[in-house]
């Protein structure tokens, strides 16, 4: 080990109980930084999840009208008119854009009614899905009672335990759909509860996941949806941009639409410009807290050295008297820094990295409304990432380091002289 | 004497409030169409033109019932307004009725905003349509099905079935007194899917205005037991002249 390195820490012990509480400050920002980037890593991938496996896949097609303006909603990623045959338009895309990465394209029809269950009743989000091909929003909406919609029954319905709670629905309870389809018409239909899924994110409290066909009859459109999702092979964010052009040459402008209608080929960061947008504000406040904080660590940081420097006045102008360069004594308070930093950042990813362990496996309860919005959940499970621990531990190595130039230099433009008379 | 009753079965209106109506016609005559059943029996209870008071009784189990009175004026087909009151803290509020939109006025937002015709009237069982379906001649097509007894009374009974699929109900059954005063008595209303939704009937014959008609219109609902929703007319005027201009959305908010 460079000699410089051994004496660095060693100095470090010196001034333990300065350097502990220094260190201590500078370790509680990087088990901060840790915990807030698994906060917002997990949000990020709790909306990201839920958005693809519910909503809008990693690609998606809808339906708007010409003039649509999105109301950075929940729902805005849900088509506004129906695709007419979507059966044999997700078929072709399919077949035609296997190259492009598509593995697999569903539709199904979103809608909203009023649900009723003896003298209880709710406005109610019908949902029409092919439970065979739905394999991410079954493990999305994990059942809490009975059992996901069943392939061979047209009038099950699996409900989100909120709703279900307030019509007082349990397993095998009968409930009614009255809707009003869009043409206008008021329509009917009963259906008897499968299942009932954990409450997830706010904005499917009210769902009801009906089977397609029973759905297509209820809004009188057989064959049509709202949406079409593609899964794909990959499913990054590049992959989608790259496959919507084949796609879209594949659906072109569908026959039966209003002349006001396009149908529209959205990758799930357009279509879900919603969760995205509470990811970035997490993420910007997360961004100033960090930057709150690296102040008050770096005033802290200042703060010691310069003690530091000041007790070692003597030290200091006898190893300037012995011949050690003015650079020499830069470099030894710099490393003296970096190794607070090193140690700092150590034990702070060891603290937040706990925490993040913990409550990543325990999820933390989102108890008001606005939580729950923020989350995108009833829980927050916060994600331990080596980006994310890596970047907090060069943060504070690097910010503790940078911190200690101006003492080092204040320590190097010490007379010898001078420095020898200091008491 | 002959001559008196005659005049009395095809004039009911010259019958005083509560009088009841003979059920022997004079002569026997070929039933009339469903067209024509239907179109005495749309204007059986508001003329062409007409203004009226109108009290809403809306029953909810378990909770108090909520009462409604208001004011109402119609003209022709296309035009209606409703003007809220009381009670005091509802008045004000208004639902205006205008070549196939409806906009509701709330004194607190003091704004007109647009409704589906869709959507409750008022918050009870009746829609926004079925208040100001001023004809169902214009939204569907009746058949006869032949003639049935309800409520005691001779009935023809008509099947409804809407001419598109922008109708609210995809198909009514509709009994009509066949006593020669087509005064309506219940209207069942059914789902595409053949779910009877609702039902309507009209009850308390009394004179109202120059004539005798239907009074109190109750709507149920098959969905929610024991919910209801009861219209009584306390007041019609008939051939009132009206202008058009109060049947527009900035004369709601001016509270013309």
């Amino acid at each position: 080990m460079n000699p410089l390195v051994s004496i660095a820490f060693r100095n470090l012990l010196r001034a333990r109980r300065r350097n502990l509480l220094s260190g201590g400050t500078m370790a509680l920002g990087t088990a901060a930084l840790v915990l807030g980037g698994g906060l917002s890593d997990g949000i990020a991938r709790q909306l990201t999840a839920s958005l693809i496996a519910v909503q809008t896949g990693h690609l998606q097609v809808v339906v708007r009208q010409a003039d649509f303006e999105p109301q950075n909603s929940p729902f805005d990623a849900y088509g506004q008119a129906l695709i007419p045959d979507s059966a044999a338009l997700a078929a072709r895309i399919v077949a035609g854009a296997g190259g492009a990465g598509v593995r697999r394209a569903v539709p199904f029809l979103h809608g909203r009614g009023t649900a009723i269950a003896g003298n209880r009743s709710s406005l109610a989000t019908v949902v029409g899905i092919l439970p065979q091909e739905e394999v991410e929003l079954r493990a999305a909406h994990p059942a809490d009672a009975g059992a996901f919609l069943p392939l061979d029954d047209p009038l099950a319905t699996y409900v989100a335990a909120p709703i279900a709670r307030k019509l007082r629905l349990g397993i095998g309870d009968t409930v009614s759909f009255v809707i009003q389809t869009p043409q206008g018409a008021v329509n009917s239909v009963d259906a008897v509860v499968c299942g009932i899924f954990r409450k997830g994110a706010p904005w499917y409290d009210t769902t009801f996941y009906l089977p397609l066909a029973t759905a297509q009859a209820l809004f009188d459109h057989p064959g049509a949806a709202t949406n079409i999702k593609m899964t794909l092979a990959d499913g990054s964010s590049a992959a989608a941009r790259d496959a919507r052009p084949v796609v879209a040459a594949i659906v072109g402008q569908p026959p039966g639409l209003e002349p006001d209608e396009r149908a529209r080929v959205e990758t799930f960061e357009e279509a879900g410009r919603f969760s995205f947008s509470i990811i970035q504000a997490n993420q910007t406040a997360l961004a100033v807290l960090s930057g709150f904080l690296f102040l008050a660590a770096a005033v802290g940081i200042v703060n010691s050295m310069l003690m530091s420097v000041h007790e070692r006045t003597r030290e200091i102008g006898t190893v300037r008297a012995l011949g050690m360069r003015r650079a020499m004594v830069v470099r030894l308070f710099i490393l003296e820094g970096l190794a607070l930093g090193m140690v700092a950042a150590a034990t702070g990813i060891a603290v937040g990295a706990a925490g993040v362990l913990y409550y990543g496996a325990r999820g933390i309860p989102m108890d008001t409304m606005t939580l729950a919005w923020v989350a995108g959940g009833d829980h927050l499970f916060p994600v331990l990432t080596v980006t994310n621990v890596a970047r907090a531990a060069l943060a504070i190595a690097g910010l503790s380091t940078a911190a200690a130039v101006y003492p080092a230099i204040t320590a190097s433009r010490l007379e010898p002289r001078e420095a020898l008379h200091h008491i | 004497m002959l001559a008196l009753l005659l005049v009395l079965a095809l004039s009911p209106e010259a019958l005083p409030t509560g009088a009841v109506l003979p059920t022997v016609s004079a002569a026997p005559a070929a039933a009339p169409t469903a067209d024509t059943i239907l179109r005495r029996a749309d204007r059986a209870v508001l003329g062409e033109n007409a203004t009226y008071t109108l009290q809403m009784t809306v029953v909810r189990p378990g909770k108090p019932d909520r009462v409604v009175e208001m004011k109402g004026w119609k003209k022709g087909d296309s035009l209606g307004l409703v003007r809220y009151t009381a009670p005091a803290k509802e008045r004000g509020t208004a639902y205006l009725r205008n070549a196939g939109n409806t906009w509701l006025y709330l004194p607190s937002g003091e704004k007109v905003v647009r409704v589906g015709a869709k959507q409750n009237f008022g918050g009870g069982d009746f829609s926004n349509a079925d208040i100001f379906r001023l004809s169902l001649i214009n939204d569907y097509v009746p058949t006869l099905v032949g003639e049935e007894p309800l409520e005691g009374q001779p009935c023809y009974k008509l099947e409804l079935k809407a001419k598109d699929r922008s109708v609210a109900y995809d198909r009514v059954v509709y009994w009509v007194r066949s006593d020669g005063t087509f005064y309506p008595v219940r209207a069942e209303y059914y789902t595409i899917s053949g779910r009877r939704m609702k039902w309507l009937t009209l009850a308390e014959i009394g004179r109202l205005g120059s004539r005798a008609r239907p009074t109190r219109l109750t709507m149920e609902s098959a969905l929610e037991q024991g919910s209801r929703t009861v219209l009584r007319f306390l007041a019609i005027t008939d051939d009132v002249k009206l202008d058009d201009r109060m049947f527009t959305p900035s004369a709601l908010e001016r509270g013309e």
